[in-house]
């Protein structure tokens, strides 16, 4: 299909939401529902010796692992992670058990008459326990040896709060009409949900079914934790059978639900006597806290990221995700790459210094290019036009003059550039081998055509452009396409919403479905077609060896922030930022630009305002007052361009543009941060408090 | 059971709080974050509660030759577009939450809720702003800075309602900077005012003071007395000695939103670039 223009159109969802009318999970009234609250752990690390339950009045139930009929266990990627904390709790504020009853006031006071008597263990905090461990060469690393010199660098990384405006929700209840139990909740992956239900209670996947409702926001952190809800709740509901709410309070969301994964990023550069670059090796640690769940796949990410757009001939990639007894980390916008592109985009610039070298030839140098081979030996095949991003980037922002005007001293004032790319959709060939999506779509007697993914949309704008593809492609007035939002009794497995696969992925399904169907159409008659994904077959790869191609296709871009620095306050403002993407075709440019500005506002955030520090296992920041995400009068005038390169394998041309839109924030910031104070930075985020003791050890 | 009480004039609700032990209720953006509990349940008091929202005859912004009287229901969107509010005072006001909470809260409730992070209690301390109490009994004033006298406390007695402050004239020149961890609906980390008046060369008037630094506002008459008087060149040149001097006053602490190093340092850098700027 040809790219058509990047024409925007009003969301299908506007006026809803405008007009308070859509219905979050809290807004949903089922008659006489019950509450559900969690009875959580008070230790980091504990056996678990026995639970007082109070007396409990009619109609009040306490549900713990005791009452689950098939396994403890919520699989998340791996099936380490217990529905309900039993013998042993591994963090504070893991759920041990629920309590419901009709009155949420009555079951809140009786939570606190339970007694948990624990048996305390030596509790983890530190990443020194390694769970998972990977690593992979390209080229020849023995060479590291016959060095001359190594100039080394170590990069860190906090927690980051998804910080949904819609805190976690679930709705259970058994459908008077089918019988299903149904699930209604804010969430990413209904199938993930309904699978940890059949799981947790051993039933056939027709008995449930997962409805979702309006999302106000996930950015990944929807993604796992609804699964865990969903099956405490079955565990519940299956005991009770009431209809029964479960709904978070902020203060509970933002300390107990899983986070961004903290890192901490080793390189060393190996260099020959006469300043020659050998090779990177690259070692990236990733907290990945009590359970795995998906840190594994947060750190192949992170790890096949590790080089960023630079192509070097020899690299040896090592990672590590540790246990420590902290609320497990998952996943987050980005989902390992921000980190490691964090450390890379850094240490790339200050390599540069080291050798006394211009930053923007040094890395000119690495750039990748067209048919370059991937640190994981697979080949870059799309057109990459980063030279062109670079320039355009720099253009807008009259980089050039300002780079050398605000690194004379004292200028207080710094600005920097940051590349990055973001391999859209599952990592490997997960799509074909883990997800295998399908899509239905169908034509009634009156030319109206249905079309069914399990696609969430949260608020990104997914529902608008996925029927914009298929009536585009049908070619059909746009009110002859209904696609609602995603039920599982009706709906095949389309896959989660993640990995900035909805629209390369989903999309490109939706568009070959409903052109199969154009095929066939024949006006006044009942059809159907189930699409299944085919990959594209270059796609070869091996997860235990870490190698081959590791998406099917990358989106790219460039950031540039400017910021300056108050030498009285430590405080820093950002004062404005451009960015280029090329994340294909565009095939509604304002959703995209919504995407960049949420994205970067969200990266910068985690640079220098978002604190979340775990002490001894318990996280200090619960609230919007002390865990601070930007307002908007924190944001600087942001200004995006979009390099149309329309890639073969999307829907109309476009690949992802979710999470590309972070990655490079923090970087950027950082280096425009440097340049303001004159010094090298290593860790984020840069709060005030930790820059005063940057620049204190100057004087 | 819980009694709630909403008022048309001073004199009702005196006569209520003459009766009743009563939680004064008046934005409620303190109060009602205090007794918060959980998503989709009411919040609880433990007493009656008085509103104040309704005693429109306090709700008033005037001017007289002791100074400008705020009735203590005035909100801080209103005092921010009156002309009659000094200028220090909207700088302060405008730098609190978003336009939202700014449309329910008042100073009132800023006094009253005694935090060591009011930010108008800061300038109220500079200005020795004081308030009218109002009972059965009749009134009495007291300063700002008398009435609090610790975390949340106040020397309010159970049947007294603040029915205005008054913020004194005071012409001098003014720096004030608050520290927050953000440009808005932010918590205050550390905030500064300091004034000063030049008549000639001579120091005519200086007055310093910190929020979010101690329990209360700090600030020192004393401290303030030494160095009215000096000229402004033995005043700047003394400027390690006052940086000195506040710097033993205050005594942060470290939480959840910053460390005590922190605002010790910040509070005396922006006391030192106050000195640098006095021209
Ligand atoms: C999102 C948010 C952001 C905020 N940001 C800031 C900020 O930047 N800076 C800041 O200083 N504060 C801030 N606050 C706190 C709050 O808004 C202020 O303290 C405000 O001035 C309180 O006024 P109110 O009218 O809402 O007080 P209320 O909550 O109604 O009352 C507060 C206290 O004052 C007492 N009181 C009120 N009226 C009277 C009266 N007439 N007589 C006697 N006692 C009385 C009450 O009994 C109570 O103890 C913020 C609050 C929120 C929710």
């Amino acid at each position: 299909m040809i790219p058509k223009y990047l024409t925007s159109v009003k969301k299908v969802d506007n006026e809803e939401k405008m007009a308070g009318l859509a219905l979050f999970t809290d807004d949903i009234q089922v008659e006489g529902a019950y509450f559900a609250v969690t009875l959580r752990s008070e230790k980091a690390h504990a056996k678990i010796l026995d639970i007082k339950v109070p007396t409990l009045p009619k109609d009040y139930y306490f549900i713990s692992a005791k009452d689950i009929p098939g396994e403890n266990v919520c699989n998340i990627i791996v099936d380490d992670w217990p529905v309900f904390a039993d013998k042993e709790t591994n963090y504070i504020g893991e759920s041990i058990g629920l309590v419901v009853g009709p009155d949420k006031e009555k079951c809140l006071d009786l939570l606190n008459e339970f007694e948990v008597t624990y048996e305390e263990l030596e509790p983890v905090f530190e990443m020194k326990d390694s769970y998972v461990h990977k690593e992979f060469t390209k080229g020849n690393v023995d060479l590291f040896k016959s060095s001359a010199k190594v100039f080394s660098e170590s990069f860190e990384t906090g927690y980051q709060e998804q910080a949904y405006l819609e805190p976690q929700g679930m709705l259970v209840y058994f459908d008077k009409d089918d019988g299903r139990l149904t699930v209604k909740a804010s969430m990413q992956c209904p199938f993930y949900i309904h699978k940890a239900i059949m799981r947790v209670l051993n039933w056939p996947e027709e008995k449930i079914k997962v409805i979702q409702p309006a999302v106000g926001g996930a950015f990944g952190g929807k993604e796992h934790y609804p699964s865990l809800m969903g099956a405490q709740l079955a565990t519940a509901i299956n005991k009770i059978h009431h209809p029964i709410k479960m709904i978070f309070d902020r203060k509970e969301d933002v300390p107990f639900t899983t986070k961004r994964h903290p890192s901490k990023t080793d390189i060393s550069a190996y260099l020959d006597d006469k300043n020659n670059l050998i090779g990177l090796k690259i070692h990236v640690n990733i907290d990945g806290g009590a359970y795995i769940g998906c840190s594994m796949v947060v750190l192949s990410r992170a790890l096949i990221a590790a080089t960023n757009t630079y192509t070097f001939e020899n690299v040896e990639i090592i990672g590590d995700a540790y246990h420590t007894n902290k609320v497990p980390s998952a996943a987050f916008r980005g989902f390992g790459s921000p980190q490691s592109i964090f450390a890379m985009e850094l240490f790339i610039n200050h390599l540069a210094d080291y050798l006394g070298v211009d930053r923007f030839v040094f890395k000119n140098k690495y750039h990748v290019k067209t048919g370059d081979v991937t640190s994981t030996s697979g080949i870059f095949r799309d057109e990459i036009v980063l030279d062109k991003i670079i320039e355009k980037a720099k253009k807008m922002s009259d980089f050039d003059r300002k780079f050398k005007e605000y690194s004379k001293p004292n200028s207080n004032r710094g600005i920097g550039i940051s590349t990055f790319l973001h391999g859209c959709g599952f990592t490997g060939s997960g799509e074909s081998t883990i997800i295998n999506a399908q899509l239905k779509i169908k034509k009634d007697k009156n030319d109206i055509v249905t079309f069914y993914t399990s696609q969430v949309d949260f608020g990104q704008g997914n529902r608008t452009t996925l029927k914009r593809i298929v009536v585009d492609t049908l070619g059909i007035p746009e009110d002859h396409v209904i696609y609602d939002a995603p039920d599982t009794s009706k709906t095949l497995s389309t896959g989660p919403t993640a990995a900035s696969r909805t629209i390369i992925i989903v999309g490109g399904l939706a568009a070959k479905a409903a052109q199969h169907l154009k095929d066939i159409w024949v006006s006044g008659k009942e059809q159907e077609i189930v699409e299944p994904y085919v990959g594209p077959s270059y796609i070869k790869w091996d997860e235990d060896k870490m190698q081959g191609d590791a998406y099917p296709g990358y989106a790219w871009g460039a950031n540039v922030v400017e910021v300056s620095f108050d030498p009285v306050t430590y405080q820093v403002k950002v004062e404005h930022t451009w960015s280029v993407y090329d994340v294909g075709h565009a095939i509604d440019e304002r959703i995209v630009i919504g995407q960049a500005d949420g994205g970067l506002a969200q990266a910068l955030g985690w640079s220098y305002l978002e604190k979340e520090e775990a002490v001894d296992g318990r996280f200090m920041q619960k609230k919007f007052s002390d865990y601070i995400v930007p307002t908007s009068m924190d944001l600087p005038e942001m200004e995006t361009a979009l390099i149309d390169n329309p890639f073969k394998y999307g829907a109309f041309g476009a690949k992802g543009a979710g999470e590309l839109t972070f990655v490079g924030g923090a970087p950027a910031f950082a280096l425009a941060f440097e340049q303001a104070i004159k010094k090298p930075v290593h860790k984020i985020p840069l709060t005030p408090e930790l820059i005063m003791e940057l620049v204190k050890d100057e004087d | 059971m819980i009694k709630y009480f909403v008022p048309k004039s001073l004199k009702e609700a005196t006569e209520i709080l003459s009766q009743n032990d009563c939680y004064i209720l008046a934005g409620g953006t303190d109060l009602m974050v205090q007794k918060h509990r959980s998503a989709s349940l009411l919040p609880t008091f433990e007493k009656d509660v008085l509103f104040t929202n309704e005693i429109k005859e306090l709700d008033y912004i005037k001017v007289d030759k002791e100074g400008v009287h705020v009735g203590s229901v005035t909100k801080y969107e209103k005092m921010l577009k009156s002309a009659q509010i000094p200028d220090i005072f909207r700088k302060t006001i405008e730098q609190i939450a978003s336009p939202g909470i700014r449309n329910m809260a008042t100073m009132a409730g800023n006094i009253g809720n005694a935090s060591p992070a009011g930010d108008t209690l800061v300038p109220l301390n500079v200005f020795d702003a004081y308030l009218v109490l109002s009972s059965t009994r009749g009134e009495r004033k007291v300063l700002v800075s008398d009435y609090i006298i610790g975390v949340r406390k106040t020397i309010r007695e159970k049947d007294e309602i603040i029915k205005e402050i008054v913020i004194p004239n005071l012409d001098l020149e003014f720096d004030y900077e608050k520290v927050g961890s953000r440009k808005a609906e932010s918590i205050s980390k550390v905030s500064f005012l300091g004034a000063y008046k030049l008549e000639g060369n001579i120091i005519k008037d200086f007055r310093v003071a910190f929020g979010s630094v101690s329990i209360k506002v700090v600030r020192d008459k004393e401290v303030e007395k030494k160095y009215i008087g000096l000229t402004k060149e033995e005043f700047i040149n003394r400027k390690e000695e006052i940086v000195s001097d506040y710097s033993k006053l205050i005594s942060p602490i470290t939480d959840h939103r910053s460390t005590k190093e922190y605002r010790q340092k910040v509070a005396c850098n922006l006391l030192s670039r106050f000195i640098d700027n006095i021209k």
